[in-house]
């Protein structure tokens, strides 16, 4: 039905690059209808989850409007976060400028919102009508008691991935460190970095981390309090866990607070142990490595013997994966461990060593997928046919009109997928997702045909 | 820091914090409303072969499509030209030229409709120029059609551009108006309306009252698509033919009287005979759309819709006991404001609080007239321009019973402790209710399902056993 844009010579040529990888984060195609967000959303995904603070948005209803509580990061404490606030820039603000009706709101806020701090977010419209967000944000910093912090991360400036990086500086420049007190490092302390507590995944893995003994100074930023924020440069250790959004962050952190970094994920089994283990030798306590091995093989042991039914049901299954970030490789052995193989895999907001490790782990029968639009991926459902689509919420009903299960495994989920108890939830919700009654029901023709 | 806690959470219940939060002016806290090219794209969506097209950010386009796929759980198709940092400096036209192309290439559509985002307008893009030297390039063949619209969501709401978007379609797709073309069909534009259940249930009303007609625009079968196995990027939409007549249809009856402005005036202006009328919610709503429609058939309205006005009626008078004198908080766009607050007073239920971030002046003359005029109107207000942060306020220091809202109410309700009736968009918590018609004559039925229901679903959850009744 659709032409493939990469056949009708649109693609940049030398999109593969010499190690094999499609050129990754590559700017959209104008019309190509692939399914990218923008610089403004790469840094408001970063810093939302931010708990007890204000984030202002300095735009139009679009900016605001569109996206006030809809990520579905979770918060044990304060719901300001949560609160759409927003300039809602008329008119008459594009002729005149912003900058009174921002400071004015930013005041407001501090005194009735009672926010830890504010972030004010910049947007395509108050940079081109040339609003100062950063002056704005001094001046009101000046009359109050807590930090202003501007965002420059208007949508024109690209991808996601550089709202992402915006965000990085932003926490690097104007919050980590900025603690009063001891600048002391807290033993056995970890960073969780780049992981949002999205549907409370974080409550999955903290168990286990105090288990072992292993203190979480802060996530950055899932369930983010400002003030174990500020004192983030205390930790021993970073982990990195989405390994796309936060790497110039934990590359700062090391040379500045001599924070060495790791990557990890705990997503599935193998990568939460994997992970655990890096951590414990990361932090370079004999004690806690040994109990750590023996830890996550008790933990192990227990999640397979309960995931056990649920992998019987699932075994031999085959699936296309298309996600981004960490979940690119390890949503690989997640599935493996449930024996279900991959048939074509995909990313679109990866770094190549992301990359790389995916197709590492991939059989090398598996099929790359190169076009990211809507057409490339139904074309890619149409020719594997897969038994399920592990994706992000926006492909979701396009899988569904294909008659394919489908597993939402970005913020659009519901259900926490992370570390050990994560295993077991996404092992039930696969199941149920694959073995529902509605697929056979999909595949009866009706009415029945005469000589059946 | 708890006791401040505490202390921050009653002071933000209390009424002296309401007055300062109705002091506020510069700062919007909780809008209700979404961005013009949101109302655009949806509108585009119900023109057969459409495809979508955002001039500016695709930042944008994935906040609409997304947005517009929570509600309706179906895959929206929308494509944008991506305007980054170099075009804002040198102007998108070799955005659009590739974007044109592109597109055109890919997803052979009948027709691109262009609208604009923020940065397009700020930079003060001229789309039409563009188009003009688009085709002069051959980037897309000179007679394909494109339409255009100029929607800044520094302007204006989603039903602004819906109106906007209509008009382009309208101005690009149709023929000029000829005194000797001039068709038998009435042409309905029902204005933004996310209920798929209510253009299907305007076409059964329309068909049953053997009127020639065509909905306009009619994404129903675009956003509500049965699963076939195939996706189908072009599954219905107003047929291109009608479209290509649609000046020179005998009449149109536009449903939303305060929201389709830009097009009513358009109409107008080509010569084209139009009738506005309020979405037809409640009794009275729906008597006017159908004796609207009889008007223009010259037909007798069939007894198939007078016995279904008689059941709508029955119903009514089976549960008016449980609506009647209770007080009703709403918020959302005009017309649905005026259809629902329509509804309520024919129920004896008492609106309190109404709340309309998007509210115009005309809207705001008719709504207050309309509460003057009915006995159980009397204690309501028109909050014209506010947001669901005074909602709020209103909710916690002047309590009523139950909030009518979308999905964005939910924080409110629930620091006032009252339940929420789902109705208008997005409605992303909740599945199916945009397949029940909130129009016409079963649109009151289930209206009345809804609100009641939900009252007495309070009431059991929260019953002592002494008061456990099996009839209620």
């Amino acid at each position: 039905m659709f032409t493939n844009l990469t056949k009708l010579d649109l693609k940049d040529k030398k999109c593969m690059s010499d190690a094999g990888s499609p050129k990754l984060c590559m700017k959209a195609l104008p019309g190509e209808g692939a399914e990218r967000s923008c610089a403004y959303d790469g840094a408001r995904v970063v810093l939302m989850p931010i708990t007890d603070v204000a984030h202002l948005v300095h735009g139009p209803i679009a900016c605001a409007g569109n996206s006030w509580d809809n990520r579905g990061a979770r918060s044990s404490g304060s719901q300001l976060f949560r609160r759409g606030l927003t300039t809602d820039i008329m008119e008459n603000d594009v002729i005149y400028g912003g900058e009174t009706k921002l400071k004015e709101s930013i005041l407001e806020i501090a005194v009735r919102h009672n926010p830890k701090a504010i972030f004010v977010y910049a947007t395509c419209v108050s940079s081109l009508i040339g609003d100062d967000v950063d002056k704005i944000c001094r001046e009101a910093e000046a009359e109050l008691t807590i930090p202003v912090i501007a965002v420059n991360c208007p949508g024109f400036l690209g991808d996601k991935n550089i709202g992402n990086r915006i965000a990085g500086e932003v926490l690097f420049d104007r919050v980590i460190g900025t603690a009063e007190g001891s600048d002391e490092k807290i033993p056995l302390s970890i960073n969780l970095i780049g992981e949002y507590n999205i549907a409370g995944d974080i409550w999955g893995v903290i168990p286990d981390l105090n288990n072992l003994g292993i203190t979480l100074q802060t996530a950055i930023t899932g369930d983010a309090k400002f003030d174990d924020l500020r004192s983030a440069h205390r930790a021993s250790l970073n982990v990195l866990i989405c390994s796309k959004s936060l790497t110039n962050l934990v590359r700062k952190m090391e040379i500045k607070y001599g924070i060495p970094f790791m990557e990890g994920s705990f997503y599935g089994i193998h990568d939460t142990s994997e992970t655990l283990i890096n951590i414990a030798k990361a932090l370079g306590d004999p004690d806690l490595l040994e109990r750590t091995m023996a830890y996550v093989q008790k933990r192990e042991d227990e999640t397979r013997k309960t995931i056990a039914g649920y992998k019987a049901l699932l075994e031999g299954k085959q699936a296309i994966l298309f996600t981004g970030g960490v979940k690119t490789w390890s949503m690989v052995s997640t599935l493996a461990e449930l024996g279900i193989n991959i048939l074509a895999g995909g990313t679109q907001n990866s770094t190549p060593e992301d990359f790389q490790r995916m197709k590492e782990l991939m059989d090398p029968s598996a099929q790359i997928i190169e076009d990211t639009s809507s057409a490339g991926f139904l074309k890619i459902i149409a020719e594997k046919k897969p038994d399920l689509i592990v994706a992000g919420g926006k492909t979701k009903y396009l899988a569904h009109k294909t008659r394919t299960p489908f597993l939402d495994i970005n913020h659009g989920r519901k259900l926490p997928y992370a570390g050990y108890e994560g295993m077991i939830q996404f092992a039930k919700t696969l199941t149920r997702t694959v073995l529902s009654p509605v697929w056979g029901l999909l595949q009866q023709d009706f009415p029945p045909k005469e000589d059946e | 820091m708890d006791s401040c806690k505490v202390a921050t959470k009653e002071w933000l219940n209390s009424v002296e914090y309401r007055e300062k939060n109705f002091a506020r002016e510069k700062l919007v806290i909780n809008p209700a409303k979404a961005c013009q090219p949101l109302g655009a794209l949806l509108c585009a969506l119900g023109v057969e072969g459409c495809l979508p097209f955002t001039h500016g950010s695709q930042g944008c386009t994935a906040y609409f499509r997304s947005t517009l796929s929570r509600h309706f759980r179906e895959p929206v198709a929308a494509v944008s030209d991506s305007m980054t940092e170099d075009s804002a400096v040198f102007g998108g036209q070799s955005n659009m030229i590739d974007g044109l192309k592109n597109a055109h290439a890919v997803y052979d559509p009948k027709v691109i409709a262009i609208f604009t985002s923020c940065m397009a307008e700020v930079i003060g893009d001229d789309i039409g120029a563009y188009l003009g030297n688009t085709k002069e390039q051959g980037a897309i063949p000179q007679d394909f059609p494109v339409a255009l619209a100029n929607t800044p969501s520094f302007k204006g709401s989603h039903i602004t551009g819906y109106d906007t978007m209509l008009k382009g379609l309208i101005d690009c797709l149709a023929t000029p108006r000829q005194a000797d073309k001039i068709n038998d069909r009435l042409y309905v534009v029902p204005g933004f309306d996310t209920y798929t259940a209510n253009l299907r249930e305007y076409k059964r009303l329309l068909k049953a009252m053997d009127a020639p007609y065509t909905l306009l625009p009619d994404y129903s079968d675009v956003v509500d698509a049965p699963n076939t196995g195939t996706y189908e990027l072009y599954p219905g939409g107003t047929p291109f033919t009608e479209m290509n007549d649609s000046l020179n249809a005998a009449s149109y009856l536009l449903l939303q009287k305060y929201s389709t402005p830009t097009t009513s005036k358009y109409l107008t202006s080509k010569e084209v005979p139009v009738e506005a009328i309020s979405m037809p919610i409640g009794i009275e709503g729906t008597d006017n759309f159908i004796q609207a429609v009889a008007k223009f058939t010259g037909k007798d309205v069939p007894e198939e819709i007078t016995l279904e006005r008689g059941r709508s009626i029955d119903a009514m008078t089976d549960s008016h006991q449980y609506i009647h004198g209770k007080k009703f908080a709403l918020f959302g766009d005009p017309d649905l404001l005026i259809g629902l607050v329509t509804f309520l007073l024919e129920m004896g239920g008492v609106p309190v609080h109404i709340v309309c971030t998007n509210s115009t002046p005309l809207f705001k003359k008719a709504m207050e007239s309309l509460l003057a005029s009915n006995p159980f109107g009397q204690e309501a207000t028109l909050y014209a321009g506010k947001d669901l942060w005074h909602l709020r306020s209103l909710l916690v220091t002047e309590p009523v019973d139950m909030l009518i809202g979308d999905s964005h109410g939910k924080w409110a309700a629930r620091d006032a402790n009252i339940p929420l009736v789902r109705v208008g968009f997005p409605i992303t918590d909740r599945v199916n209710l945009h397949r029940y018609p909130i129009i016409g004559y079963s649109g009151v039925i289930n209206l009345i399902t809804m609100i009641v229901n939900t009252f007495l679903d309070e009431v059991d959850r929260n019953s002592t056993e002494a008061h456990f009744e099996m009839m209620r």
